[in-house]
Order: structure tokens, then C-alpha cells, then sequence
């Protein structure tokens, strides 16, 4: 069986617009819901699990996005920051995990 | 005129005068009860559960279990309404069949209990027929283990007014009341529409299409079409959106003009959703007939919770019961925003697929909570501007719950002391 793949949106502010900007990482913003910018990052089956237990109140909406929502801002912040240091939307999650 | 309620039967308001509440009141012993409990001794006073007049008996409880009716065999009731005591405190309080007892609230009387009968019932036969399931996982079947080993019917009658606090006292609108608002407002047919959520323009349109809906083939030179938010006000779980900016939202879109005075109507009910899907769907049915409402929208999983219940079960057990009930269903598809459109349309109608952008409460609440406003095409700019306003004034600083909401909120009502 294939290896699942989750998005999880960071839904891009001033702010983090701004830190993208700066780290040359603007294109990796998509446009979604009627031009709201996003960056997507993904986690895994086992990564998705992980983050899920981690923070009960997020959840995975399996109905209409197929997404993990709800995790809290302070924990999709400290994921933003990992995309800006990695440069990379595929191994940031896992590196947000290697620090728990 | 009788107002005739769900069933068929007449909605009687089971509420005492002050001057006879003194009298019938004073001396009987006191029980104290939980929340729940309150909210369904207003909903049976007010009538929101026409035909009931107090908690079920076994007799009830069984035809609801086995036959989705009650105990007369022709009125279709989908969900138990039940008082639970355990014996210890059957036994502290001397309770027995023929006798009446005073039920408090906050320290406070609130309604006399004629208690016919005193039964137990097999919990997990509860669970099976009401929630498809008897996984306590499941938070209705939760809810229902929860419940302690007897269960007691009997008929209540109010002795004392609930007090509806700010911001929801003018949303606090009974079936009787109600009916005469919508008579007031000239309309002919009303659709509810079932929400525990801050609206996004998916929500909008299911109402919109819901009024189109319902408005068939009446004439249309002046509006006689209505449509009732009906809010359900109940237990709050952490990450849901506190129950004044929900309300307040909802009205808002009237306020603003996305509907307007002559076409919309925002109320609330209290009840602690159980999560049964189709069944619940049916309850709700039920609750809006007795508001007067002459149809019901419903969308995808009303009221369903996990992967418990399909998509559409709950537009299938309506159609099998449609016969028996007054209300109509009007069926929604699911609304989305399609950028080829440029704007938000129905899965039934837009035929580019690859492009749609859908959307959801959850993704909505995952914006918000990230500080960023979305676009007026998904959220209405003073939707979300009242979400702030509401976190600010009423959530402590968030629109979503959280423990101190929890600890300090005011309560929606109260129950004002009263001498006896």
C-alpha cells in the first residue's frame, strides 16, 4: 500500500508573507478558497498519527478536505519556521516532530 | 385556535402562575438537577417537545427503542427523554410512583415532578437503536452510560421562568411565540435550518438554496417565504466557536443585508446534541414542527459524528417516515467555490470538478485560528469582524472555547430565586 500523504495549511498572514518573502520562498505560496495564499506541507501516515495524538484537538477532515485542521497557531508557527529553514514543505514536519 | 404541534397534538405551555407556583410548590421535597436536565425540563414546559408533558416512562422509552414511536404507536419520537436517579439517591430523597417533588436548578426551584414511575432499562439496547452503535466511544452512547441506574417518569409543570441572558434573550423564541412571529411576518412557509457553527457563505447558500427550495410554486410578488436559523445551544466541547459568536453571526447576515427582515429569522433551542445522525435528524424534525416550520433542510451527515453514519442516512430514514411527519425535508448538495465560476456554487450544478475548491467548517475555523481573514466569497467580512468583536467581549480573547470560557462564562440562562 502506497504511503498516505496529509496536508496540513499554513494559511499565510502579513507576517509570514513577509518571512517567506525574505527567505526567497514566496512562490512556494498556493492560492486557495478564492485567492487566500497557503502553503501546504505534508505529513505521512505515521507523522499524521503522530501530530494527531500529540494535539487532540486538531483533526483530520476527511470529509471535505482530507486535511489535518485545528492544530493550535503556536504549533503551525513553529512548523512555518521549519519550512523557512529547510526551504522545504515535504521534511518539515517530520523536523517539527524530531524536537517532541 | 389551536396551535396543533408535532403528531398532531395541541402545544400546551406547562407553566405555572406565580401565585399558584407558591402554593403547589412549597413543602415538596427538593432534587437538584444537572444542566441537561434543565435545558429539557424548558424544552417539555414550552412545548419545543409537543406531545411530551414530562419525562418518559418505560412504556415510551420502549416504543422509542423498538419502534421509533412512542407508547401510543402512532407518534413517531426518535430520541429518549429521560430522568435518571440512582438508587442511593431514590433513597435519600424518598422518591416514589404518586408522589410530586420540587426540581432545583443552581439552588433555585424550577418545575414540580409527578413522578408515575420509577424503572430500569438495558443501556446498551438504548445505544443500539438510537445511535446505530453501543461504542461508548460514540458521545451519545457516552452520554447514555453516563446515566445513572433508574430512570423515573412522570409530568412537570414550570414553576419558574428561566432567565435568558445577554446576548440570547431575543433568540430565545418558544413554539407558540414563534408561530405567531411568522404569522406576523406574513409567511407561508418556513425552512429551518439546523447549525451549531459561525456561518461561512457555504452555510449561506444552503439556506438560500434551502428558501428557493421551499418556495416551489408559491407566488412571488411579495416575500411569504421564511427562513429560521435554529441555533442548538448545548454541552461545549474546547475548539468549538463559543456559543455568542455563533448566535450573534447568525443574525448578522441579516443584519447586513445577505437576507433581510422579510426573509430571515435567527432563534435558538437548548439541547446537548447526541451525535445520532439519522435519528437525530428525525428528533429534529420533530423539535421544528413544533416550532411551526413547514420544512427542514438537511445536507450531508446532519448531525452525524466520526464515520458512524453515510453521508445521505439521514435523508433515507426521513423518507421512509415522511408519512408521519408534517414537516418537508428540502435535500442540499454540497456548496463550494469554483474559480473558473468565480464564485461559490453546488456540486450539482458546476461542472468543473478539477478546479472546485471545497470548504468546510473545520477549514474555516483553522483560518480563523491562524489570524488571517478570509476572502468575502468564503466568510463574510462582518462575519468575521463580530467573530473578533464576540472573542474579545465574550471569549476571552478567543472565539473558540477554552477552559476559562468554560469556568467564567455567563451562563445562557438562569433559573431566579424564588421563595417557596
Amino acid at each position: 500500500m502506497s504511503e498516505g500523504k496529509y496536508p496540513i495549511n499554513l494559511w499565510v498572514n502579513d507576517d509570514r508573507y513577509d518571512k517567506l518573502k525574505n527567505a526567497g520562498l514566496a512562490d512556494m505560496c498556493k492560492e486557495m478558497l478564492a485567492g487566500l495564499k497557503v502553503i501546504q506541507v505534508y505529513a505521512n501516515d505515521a507523522e499524521k498519527d503522530q501530530i494527531l495524538k500529540l494535539y487532540p484537538m486538531a483533526k483530520f477532515d476527511s470529509a471535505t478536505t482530507k486535511s489535518i485542521e485545528l492544530l493550535p497557531r503556536e504549533v503551525k508557527d513553529k512548523i512555518f519556521d521549519k519550512v523557512i529553514v529547510q526551504k522545504s514543505i515535504d521534511t518539515a514536519v517530520g523536523a517539527f516532530l524530531a524536537d517532541h | 385556535m389551536a396551535e396543533l404541534g408535532h403528531g398532531g397534538k395541541k402545544i400546551v405551555e406547562r407553566i405555572m402562575s406565580a401565585s399558584e407556583a407558591k402554593k403547589k410548590a412549597k413543602g415538596l421535597t427538593q432534587i437538584p438537577v444537572r444542566g441537561q436536565i434543565a435545558k429539557e425540563i424548558i424544552n417539555i414546559a414550552y412545548g419545543f417537545f409537543t406531545p411530551l408533558q414530562g419525562f418518559m416512562g418505560k412504556k415510551d422509552l420502549d416504543a422509542v427503542v423498538k419502534r421509533m414511536k412512542l407508547a401510543d404507536g402512532k407518534t413517531i419520537w426518535s430520541i429518549p427523554i429521560l430522568f435518571d436517579m440512582s438508587e442511593a439517591e431514590i433513597e435519600k430523597y424518598g422518591v416514589k410512583a404518586g408522589q410530586t417533588v420540587l426540581l432545583t436548578f443552581e439552588g433555585n426551584p424550577m418545575a414540580t415532578f409527578k413522578v408515575d414511575e420509577i424503572y430500569a432499562y438495558d443501556k446498551a439496547k438504548i445505544c443500539k437503536s438510537v445511535y446505530g452503535t453501543d461504542e461508548d466511544k460514540h458521545p451519545g452512547c457516552a452520554r447514555t452510560y453516563q446515566y445513572k441506574d433508574k430512570f423515573v417518569g412522570g409530568k412537570i409543570m414550570l414553576v419558574n421562568k428561566p432567565k435568558i441572558n445577554p446576548p440570547y434573550e431575543p433568540y430565545f423564541i418558544p413554539p407558540l411565540e414563534m408561530r405567531k412571529k411568522f404569522k406576523q411576518k406574513g409567511w407561508q412557509r418556513v425552512v429551518a435550518h439546523q447549525t451549531r457553527n459561525v456561518p461561512h457563505t457555504g452555510h449561506e447558500w444552503l439556506m438560500k438554496g434551502a428558501w428557493l427550495q421551499a418556495y416551489g410554486e408559491l407566488p412571488i410578488e411579495k416575500p411569504i417565504v421564511g427562513v429560521l436559523v435554529n441555533a442548538i445551544i448545548g454541552d461545549k466541547r474546547k475548539g468549538d466557536y463559543i456559543d455568542e459568536a455563533i448566535i450573534l453571526t447568525q443574525d448578522e447576515l441579516r443584519k447586513s443585508g445577505y437576507f433581510g427582515d422579510h426573509n430571515h429569522l435567527t432563534s435558538l433551542t437548548f439541547w446537548d446534541m447526541r451525535y445520532a445522525g439519522p435519528k437525530e435528524a428525525i428528533f429534529h424534525a420533530m423539535l421544528r414542527t413544533n416550532l411551526g416550520l413547514s420544512h427542514h433542510m438537511y445536507g450531508r451527515d446532519h448531525a452525524g459524528v466520526g464515520t458512524y453514519y453515510d453521508a445521505y442516512d439521514a435523508h433515507h430514514l426521513f423518507l421512509k417516515v415522511q408519512k408521519d411527519l408534517k414537516i418537508k425535508p428540502t435535500f442540499s448538495m454540497n456548496w463550494l467555490y469554483c474559480p473558473h465560476c468565480g464564485e461559490v456554487t453546488n456540486e450539482g450544478l458546476c461542472s468543473h470538478k478539477p478546479e472546485w475548491q471545497k470548504f468546510s467548517g473545520t477549514l474555516i475555523r483553522s483560518i480563523v485560528q491562524d489570524g488571517v481573514k478570509p476572502p468575502r466569497l468564503i466568510f463574510r467580512p462582518e462575519v468575521f469582524d463580530l467573530v473578533m468583536e464576540s472573542a474579545e467581549k465574550y471569549g476571552f480573547g478567543s472565539p473558540f472555547v477554552t477552559d476559562e470560557y468554560l469556568e467564567k462564562r455567563t451562563p445562557v440562562f438562569s433559573i431566579p430565586p424564588m421563595k417557596v
